[in-house]
């Protein structure tokens, strides 16, 4: 039987807790309101719009339930992290809904003191015995499960599969550790209710520890709890980040929850001294506001996308330093679209010499990689394709080299020029072979209808189609997903399926969205030369693992960075193939 | 004196060597593991400053140390150290108790086809030194042109190139490179032969005037500036992009023909032999001598000794000049080790 122990329903000690519940939730809202308003015209309107959607609402409340309670990205890459965070978030949301369902159903009238459903032991007799209250402490064992792995995890990141985790301020060492206090101290206190005893102290400090944390809150990586969900459904209205600061970028920021998994993930870490440019410090800078710092850990950046790739709430690290980049001020102003291209070989001023058939585009980086263009010739020759070389005596260049160093414009008028020659050309199919162009091609060309395609993906369907036969050699080789095409483009498959038939496959510890930048990425600007020689040494060390007899890479970038100390042969793709042509 | 001095590598170095110890009266063994004797500079046509023939120093050193034993087509197998020296086994099948080692071990060439920019194996003409050099010699070469108008040489290919992993100079190729071009103007007088080059290396003697002659005499082009990409036009001629750093201006050639000066590089093939031995590596990848200053010749081991290329890149003159100053360091150390015993 339960009964109230007080007419009153008040304590003081309620105060702490009450005071922080409503400080959090105003700086939330009014964070919420500054990000929304930071968005441009467009995207506010396609968020809000979104919100309308009941598709969408139902994707959003999926989304938060299986993100941020469950962590299911999280469990998927490591279980034991994966149980840790879910236990506190699913447990200390699951106590809430169930503290609330108790106020409900036995006094539904002290619903709107907000507090009743954290203190009900105090307040309610008897209560202990009811199933939901059982329910509620298994919870709670639950979570300090979890508080206890997070104690172990801080003084032993190995024991839960980290090498290393990411340093805590000192506000957020105020809220971890009032966060883990929250826990035993509701234990403890409801223990002294239930035995009859209602010495108040225990409360007060449970209180307490309720009130720091929610007050704290908004200044460390907790404002992840609420951000990550305001994150879901700007993501699932399709709102990108647009400035290096503000609005979806804030989100991002504010939404990384510090767990540090992307400081193991980034290839940087080959040297330790790097380790202070991951995408966990650049957020945290962004969140301070640390012009220098962030300018110093955008420009490091290789823009690999391994962090974003691994990231439990999808920072998109590599376009917010993009944009971070694109802040600079440069006193000269260049004009490569200007450069004079001989574009004989596709038709002069657009005459449409290759009507409908196959343009190649090698790209600047395969003028240092004359092998690669050769063995694509060849390649298209011996399948009997008709096709043009695009820039066999020189081109354009495709724009993302200045793209990736923040230089919008000039990127933009490249991209222009290059429309018109390629849409001049008449041609139907593009045909790259250098990932970073197919890349930019994909997602910033405007070709209307004209089919851009990769190496990989098109030899896979000449050889589906038997238009070329392999013969398969004997050659064991390990295949390195080069960080556009993989990660970049998603493309991991065709490359294996063509290697598989003309050669033996070895697959490397971390491979396709692990797999370890080779150190030569266009995307940094201020790597030196020796971090990036270690960088491509731990990727080596990575590939060397599978035991295979040889490189295979599908980019012209990968591939002059890996021979330059790679104690095997190097191959690109289109070289492996050709080789291995039935004729 | 009845103690075996194991000379390994037939270049100019190991033959130089075994002539003084065989003059001094040891009985050295030489041991190469190619087929004839005389190493990179056999394949070679004249050697600069003075345009002499290497086919003919080669048989000069051939005259010097005649008598002695010589093991053609031989490699170490396995080498122990001994109490008083070191035995050597020999893929001929024979042991060796030898007292001495001198490695004249010599260098390899860096091999153009890793600076792939440059098209080495790719184009139809690009050459490196060495090819040009056998056909001057009297090699034919399908990839020399019968009337090229440009011909183009690229200085420091592998040398001074951290990302060809060598930092070091190769000390030779600049002179080499005015050479061959002065010798390939002489064969084809109407052509313009342009030299793209970072620094110009000009120590040795004479070599000033070598630089001169060059220009003066023979129009060669010197432009300051490394060869950024190299490309091949539709018709098969060579198109180059440089620049030209003196007056900061970009540059488009077209050529018939590239010659790629490749560096000098550590022999890889003797890395076992140094391991079995103790030998240290120095920071340039060489063989390390006990210092660079004073004591050239001489290694961490005692008894092994150290002339040429193998500790570091040297002109012809240079490595004859240490290969007798090794060979009397061992002698010098022979002597010693009799007096005490």
């Amino acid at each position: 039987m339960m009964t109230e122990r007080f007419e009153t329903g008040f304590h003081p000690f309620v105060l702490p807790f009450l005071a922080g519940m409503v400080f959090v939730l105003g700086v939330c809202a009014l964070k919420a309101v500054r990000v929304v308003f930071e968005l441009n015209k467009a995207d506010r309107k396609k968020w809000l719009l979104s919100l309308l959607r009941p598709d969408l609402i139902l994707k959003n409340i999926l989304d938060i339930v299986l993100d941020c309670l469950i962590h299911v990205r999280l469990w998927k890459r490591n279980r034991v992290l994966g149980f840790m965070h879910s236990s506190i978030a699913f447990g200390w949301f699951m106590i809430i809904l169930l503290g609330h369902l108790e106020v409900l159903m036995y006094c539904p009238e002290r619903l709107s003191t907000f507090y009743y459903p954290i203190f009900f032991d105090f307040f309610i007799e008897g209560g202990q015995t009811a199933v939901i209250s059982r329910l509620m402490d298994a919870f709670l064992l639950i979570i300090i499960t979890g508080i206890i792995i997070a104690f172990i995890k801080r003084f032993w990141s190995r024991i839960v599969g980290m090498r290393r985790t990411a340093r805590p301020s000192f506000l957020n060492l105020v809220g971890l550790y009032s966060l883990w206090a929250i826990f035993p101290l509701r234990l403890i206190a409801e223990q002294y209710a239930r035995a009859g005893d209602l010495n108040a102290a225990p409360w007060w400090a449970y209180s307490t520890a309720l009130c720091v944390f929610m007050t704290v809150l908004p200044f460390t990586r907790y404002l992840h709890i609420p951000s990550e969900m305001l994150l879901i459904t700007m993501r699932n209205a399709g709102v990108e980040i647009s400035s290096p600061h503000r609005g979806m970028a804030r989100v991002q920021a504010d939404s990384c929850p510090n767990c540090g998994v992307c400081i193991d993930a980034c290839p940087m870490n080959a040297d330790p001294a790097n380790l202070r440019h991951s995408t966990v410090y650049l957020t945290r800078q962004l969140r301070r506001g640390n012009e220098a710092r962030i300018r110093e850990i955008s420009n490091k950046c290789m823009l690999c996308g391994k962090c974003t790739s691994v990231c439990q709430v999808g920072v998109d690290g590599p376009r917010m330093r993009i944009l971070a980049r694109a802040t600079e001020k440069y006193r000269i102003n260049l004009h490569f679209a200007a450069s004079d291209v001989d574009s004989s070989a596709i038709g002069e001023s657009g005459g449409g010499k290759s009507k409908g058939a196959l343009l190649y585009f090698s790209g600047c980086m395969s003028q240092l990689t004359p092998k690669i263009g050769r063995s694509v010739e060849s390649i298209l020759r011996k399948a009997a394709v008709d096709y043009e070389w695009m820039d066999r005596d020189g081109g354009l260049c495709c724009g993302r080299p200045l793209y990736t160093a923040g230089r919008l414009k000039e990127a933009a008028e490249l991209i222009e020029r290059n429309e018109e020659l390629i849409i001049g050309s008449g041609a139907g199919t593009l045909l790259v072979s250098c990932p970073i162009c197919y890349r930019e091609f994909r997602e910033k060309y405007r070709l209307h209808g004209i089919r851009i395609v990769h190496y990989a993906d098109y030899f896979c369907e000449l050889m589906d189609r038997g238009r070329i036969r392999l013969d398969k050699g004997d050659i064991c080789y390990v295949y390195h997903d080069p960080c556009e095409l993989g990660r970049g483009c998603g493309i991991y498959d065709t490359p294996r399926r063509l290697i598989s038939k003309a050669a033996a496959i070895a697959e490397a510890p971390k491979s396709r969205v692990e797999s370890v930048c080779c150190g030569g990425s266009l995307g940094s600007l201020s790597l030196d030369f020796e971090h990036r020689e270690k960088i491509t040494r731990a990727s080596l060390e990575n590939l060397y693992a599978s035991r295979a007899d040889a490189i295979a890479t599908s980019c012209p970038l990968c591939l002059t960075t890996f021979s330059r100390y790679s104690d095997r042969p190097v191959k690109d793709l289109a070289q492996i193939v050709d080789e291995q042509i039935i004729l | 004196m009845n103690e075996i001095i194991v000379v390994i590598g037939g270049g100019i170095a190991g033959m130089e060597a075994v002539g003084t110890l065989l003059s001094l009266g040891h009985t050295p063994i030489l041991i190469e593991a190619g087929p004839k004797l005389g190493g990179h500079v056999a394949s070679w046509h004249k050697l600069f400053p003075d345009l002499s023939s290497a086919g003919e120093l080669v048989s000069r050193l051939q005259e010097y140390m005649k008598g002695a034993n010589i093991f053609l087509g031989t490699r170490v197998i396995s080498l122990n150290r001994l109490a008083d020296g070191y035995s050597l086994k020999l893929s001929n099948g024979m042991v060796i108790n030898a007292s001495a080692i001198l490695l004249t071990t010599g260098f390899q060439l860096f091999d153009a086809s890793r600076k792939e920019e440059y098209g080495y194996g790719v184009y139809d003409h690009v050459i490196t030194n060495s090819d040009l050099e056998a056909w001057l010699a009297g090699r034919a070469d399908a990839r020399v042109p019968k009337n090229p108008e440009h011909i183009g040489f690229v200085h420091c290919v592998g040398s001074r190139d951290i990302k060809a992993c060598n930092s070091q100079c190769s000390k030779v190729c600049c002179a080499t490179a005015i050479k061959q071009a002065i010798e390939i103007k002489e064969k084809f007088p109407y052509a313009r032969v342009y030299c793209f080059y970072m620094d110009l290396r000009l120590f040795g003697k004479k070599y000033e005037d070598f630089y001169v002659n060059a220009q003066r005499d023979y129009g060669i082009q010197f432009i300051r500036g490394r060869v950024s990409e190299v490309g091949e036009t539709r018709d098969g001629a060579l198109q180059i992009k440089a620049e030209d750093t003196l007056s900061g201006k970009p540059l488009k050639l077209r050529l018939d023909l590239l010659v790629l000066m490749s560096g000098i590089v550590r022999n890889d093939s003797i890395r076992e032999l140094s391991l079995m031995a103790g030998l240290e590596t120095d920071s340039d990848g060489f063989l390390r001598s006990v210092d660079n200053e004073y004591s050239v010749v001489e290694s961490n081991r005692p008894g092994i000794f150290f002339a040429g290329a193998c500790t570091g890149p040297k002109t012809v003159p240079e490595t004859i000049a240490e290969a007798r100053s090794a060979a009397l360091s061992a002698h010098r150390y022979l002597q010693r080790t009799t007096i005490i015993r």
